[in-house]
């Protein structure tokens, strides 16, 4: 065995070798193949363009809804005058239509806490619970019209936790949170500032919540489609009250 | 010779792919080049045994710093915008090819 130490090297070396290879083979084959850089940043310009199109959409669907509105009212007749007024009615109960009047701004904001080692970040930024706690206490408190960050709350409107971020109407939204709602503004604050309520709860916390009553609360219209894939209506003798 | 490499080369990825180390994506590519340096340092090694010129230090020396310095090169080149990996690519690559043609040249020789 000429050279001694060449088979021992060699073999220890190679043993190395063999474990680097192995461990660099399996830290590629974890890497989702699809996400290289590439498909990432095509995905992404993906994403804003969608974005993009669906806000000019939404848009679109409030400028047609007024036209539509608008088209109506040029038939002028009492029995139309009186489906459109029904309509009307129909179409402030539904939230299509921006609506003003005396209520409170609500201003939500993460707490400007500064984290301890070992302290929970949730505690100390608002989550979806707590917006729908708020708006459930505005509703039964007698709040008219509803919207968060500008987007009209209706009936099935959803308000989602997404990672770190908070969905309404499908739209990302991101502290602070600015509720308007119209109502009486004294009943829709003192039902918000009781006692052992969530508003109390939150400030413990360090989250920053200011009620300011106003005597213009604009709220604007509900944005989104309406689309009743499942529902039908059920057909009663009597007409709608 | 040969079977000390070969048979060592599978305890090796044996060993690797049973390890739970993972190397951090960041470094991959890193890891890549200083592979393709070891790679050349292990043939460089066989071609200086089959040659009668092998010098342990030399080779074991040669294996760490080649390695490192491809790695560092490679990160340096990150660091700096330039792609300074693609040196290490071409240079070991280069020398892998010529170290293996060397090789494949002995062993037909022998078997004449």
């Amino acid at each position: 065995m000429k050279f001694k130490g060449a088979q021992v090297s060699m073999a220890i070396v190679c043993l190395v070798l063999g474990i680097v290879l192995a461990l660099q083979f399996r830290s590629n084959e974890s890497s989702p193949r699809s996400l290289s850089s590439d498909r990432w940043t095509e995905i992404t310009v993906q994403m804003e363009n969608l974005r993009r199109e669906r806000d000019f959409l939404a848009e679109e669907v409030l400028e047609l809804r007024e036209k539509l509105e608008e088209a109506a009212a040029s038939q002028e007749g009492n029995a139309v005058k009186a489906l459109r007024e029904e309509l009307a009615k129909a179409n402030m109960a539904a939230g299509l239509v921006a609506v003003r009047g005396k209520g409170v701004i609500v201003t939500l904001n993460d707490s400007p806490h500064v984290l301890q080692p070992g302290e929970d970040p949730n505690l100390y930024l608002i989550h979806d619970e707590d917006l729908l706690k708020v708006v459930n206490e505005l509703w039964a408190a007698g709040a008219e019209a509803i919207s968060i960050n500008g987007h009209r709350l209706i009936t099935n409107s959803e308000i989602d936790c997404a990672g770190n971020t908070i969905l309404v109407n499908v739209n990302k939204i991101a502290p602070p949170f600015v509720i308007h709602a119209i109502g009486d503004p004294q009943v829709l604050e003192s039902s918000l500032r009781i006692k052992g309520g969530w508003i109390e709860t939150l400030q413990m916390w360090g989250i920053q919540v200011q009620i300011q009553p106003s005597d213009l609360v604009e709220v604007p219209a509900y944005k989104g489609p309406i689309k009743f894939q499942y529902a039908e209506p059920i057909k009663s003798g009597a007409g709608n009250a | 010779m040969w079977l000390v490499v070969i048979f060592c080369m599978i305890i090796g990825l044996i060993i690797g792919f049973q390890l739970p180390i993972f190397i951090p994506l960041v470094y991959a590519k890193y890891m890549s080049v200083a592979i393709l340096a070891m790679l050349d340092s292990v043939f460089g090694g066989i071609r200086a045994y089959m040659e009668n010129v092998f010098d342990t230090t030399v080779f074991v020396s040669g294996f760490i710093t080649n390695a490192l310095l491809a790695g560092g090169l490679a990160y340096l080149g990150d660091r700096l915008g330039v792609e300074l990996y693609l040196a290490a690519v071409v240079a070991f690559g280069v020398r892998l090819f010529q170290n293996l043609a060397i090789i494949r040249r002995y062993f037909l020789k022998k078997s004449y």
